[in-house]
């Protein structure tokens, strides 16, 4: 009985993940007008810090956080001032190619030190499930991935909103000169961005890990599956995320349950050219 | 002499010194200038969408694909002739690229690359689930055995020759001075009677053409396909590669491209696993330094060219 709501719920859960996963792209896009095709390898390389960690110190994978987080912020940091800004208002190509080199490089730099076999950031929920008056089971984690998602997209609203860091970024995003100025560094700005952005892919890349399984070549499919969300929910548009991560997550599991499992991704990508060729500027996206 | 005989003159010793390699038998420097030949072939086609008439694919996978695929069906399933089948897999892939070229040409920019890497991987996953094409397993090609290698050889190199003298002719004709008249203004162009939209879709069935065919003769010579590999984003790596270091934009780049990636990757091939990290090292060190490629930046200083198109 009501077996049919099972794909749905959890894929409405599962799409609170996809969008933490898209929004850092999201706001790069909307921020620097940029696309950072190594997202998906940052995301890893944070999945691959925190089994790191797990394995020296023995802590909950949730907990690791704590030493991922601030490693991330700093890397991100670095790669927009080190690569990023040295390109930056030279059009689209050289930063997509930039960051495309950075994610074969990432990629293959975890290849050698990791090896290919699949790893997973063990820990007690992905075993639990709820059970919801007998009527469907939902994995506990996906209730954890849900909550966390709506915590960081909720934090970061309020931070865009109240700080002073949050405004700059958004003065630098709507009118560069005129930011420039009032005193605004838009290369600084513009890196602590980048690194705003690599905190939430590590803190996706985590939640990830604890989900599901991940090779160092996961990186591609998490990025595919940002672009999703991040298209159709419009880039740059932070509400547009969250609501594109639940679509693409319900289109995904309920594609596969109707269908069969192996075209669960197929399904998705579907969904995402339809939105690409009807809306390319995305459901809540401005043209 | 005059510098147009030099350089015809070169050009055509260069060939003569090419078409004598079979006979020096040593398949691995055979199997070396094949390769050069087919990825130089590849990357003239990304060349022409990224460099001269904008359109970043990120899919060109999707025609290797298709090419692989429709020879391996059409010469293992039916018993057609080898070359025939290559020439078809060119004709599916031309068809491919006119169906999806409705949505595909509503997207630009970023979005287009995306769009068009997104149908490969769509790709991938729809023939790792048909059991026509033996799902994930892949196909041996076991016909192209029957071919001698010199044949093989041959082949790709005129399918080399051809795209870069096809991209040429384009070039030269009247589409070549539309697609410079969009990039240097494309508003302006449209307001002179360029139809845009005809020149961007005229290089995107020619590059799925000569894409479709130079992915089956790269697939004569690899024997094997398996979906994810042949639909993969890998090839897209590659191709971007190779345009970059050579220079994007100019109609030798993809050849000096071709040969340095492939020498590399031959070179590079005992330190497994480096060899991407390296060339990931030298694009990024590239798009710094010599953003117009190794070609782009010689043209730039000494104003020569060996294929330009610039009219004298």
């Amino acid at each position: 009985m009501l077996r049919f709501l099972e794909p749905i719920i959890n894929g409405f859960l599962l799409g609170g993940l996809y969008a933490v996963i898209g929004i850092g792209l999201s706001m790069i896009f909307g921020i620097i007008r940029q696309v950072n095709l190594a997202h998906g390898e940052l995301m890893i390389l944070a999945s691959y810090f925190s089994l790191l960690t797990l394995q020296l110190l023995g802590l909950h994978p949730l907990l690791t956080f704590l030493f991922v987080l601030p490693a991330m912020f700093i890397f991100g940091y670095l790669i927009q001032a080190l690569l990023f800004n040295r390109v930056m208002g030279k059009g689209m190509e050289p930063f997509l190619m930039i960051s495309f080199g950075l994610s074969i490089i990432l990629q293959n730099a975890l290849l050698l030190i990791f090896t290919p076999d699949a790893r997973s950031l063990q820990n007690i929920l992905v075993i639990q499930s709820l059970n919801v008056y007998n009527l469907f089971h939902v994995p506990l984690i996906y209730i954890v991935n849900f909550a966390v998602s709506i915590l960081v997209i909720g934090l970061l609203h309020q931070f865009m909103k109240r700080t002073y860091l949050g405004w700059a970024i958004s003065a630098s995003a709507e009118d560069l000169s005129a930011a420039k100025l009032m005193g605004i560094n838009p290369k600084r700005v513009y890196a602590l961005a980048m690194g705003i952005a690599a905190v939430t892919a590590a803190i996706s890349g985590v939640l990830v890990g604890m989900t599901f399984t991940f090779y160092p070549h996961s990186g591609t499919q998490y990025l595919i599956i940002a672009f999703g969300v991040v298209i159709i929910g419009g880039l740059g548009s932070l509400p547009g995320t969250f609501f594109g991560g639940l679509i693409l997550g319900i289109s995904q599991l309920a594609g596969g349950h109707i269908i069969g499992p192996g075209f669960q991704l197929l399904s998705g990508y579907i969904i995402l050219l339809v939105v690409l060729t009807i809306r390319p500027q995305g459901i809540l996206g401005r043209g | 002499m005059s510098a147009k005989r030099i350089r015809f003159i070169s050009i055509l010793l260069a060939l003569a010194v090419l078409l004598t390699i079979p006979f020096g038998d040593s398949p691995y420097v055979m199997t070396v200038w094949l390769l050069i030949y087919v990825y130089a072939a590849l990357a003239s086609m990304w060349n022409l969408l990224a460099g001269y008439s904008g359109m970043i694919s990120l899919g060109q996978q999707v025609f290797i694909g298709l090419g692989g695929y429709t020879l391996a069906v059409l010469s293992v399933n039916y018993g057609l002739p080898i070359f025939l089948s290559v020439l078809l897999g060119g004709m599916l892939s031309v068809i491919f690229a006119v169906l999806i070229s409705l949505p595909i040409f509503r997207m630009k920019g970023v979005y287009f690359a995306i769009g068009t890497w997104i149908i490969a991987e769509a790709l991938g996953i729809c023939f790792s689930n048909w059991g026509y094409v033996r799902y994930g397993m892949g196909m041996f090609i076991q016909p192209a055995y029957k071919l001698s290698m010199s044949s093989v050889y041959y082949a790709a190199m005129i399918i080399c020759i051809g795209s870069i003298a096809l991209v040429y002719v384009l070039l030269r004709s009247k589409l070549g001075l539309a697609l410079m008249a969009i990039r240097d203004d494309d508003i302006a162009s449209e307001t002179m009677g360029v139809n845009i939209f005809r020149c961007k879709f005229t290089c995107f069935l020619v590059s799925a053409f000569v894409t479709g065919i130079a992915a089956g003769i790269l697939y004569l010579n690899a024997i094997f396909i398996q979906p994810f590999e042949a639909f993969g984003i890998g090839w897209s790596v590659k191709l971007l590669f190779i345009v970059i270091i050579g220079g994007i934009g100019t109609v030798e780049g993809p050849i000096v491209g071709a040969v340095i990636f492939v020498l590399l990757q031959q070179y590079l091939s005992e330190y497994v696993g480096y060899n991407l990290i390296i060339l990931g090292i030298i694009t990024i060190m590239v798009l710094f330094f010599a953003p117009k490629g190794i070609i782009g930046t010689i043209q730039n200083r000494f104003r020569v060219g060996l294929l330009s198109v610039r009219r004298q």
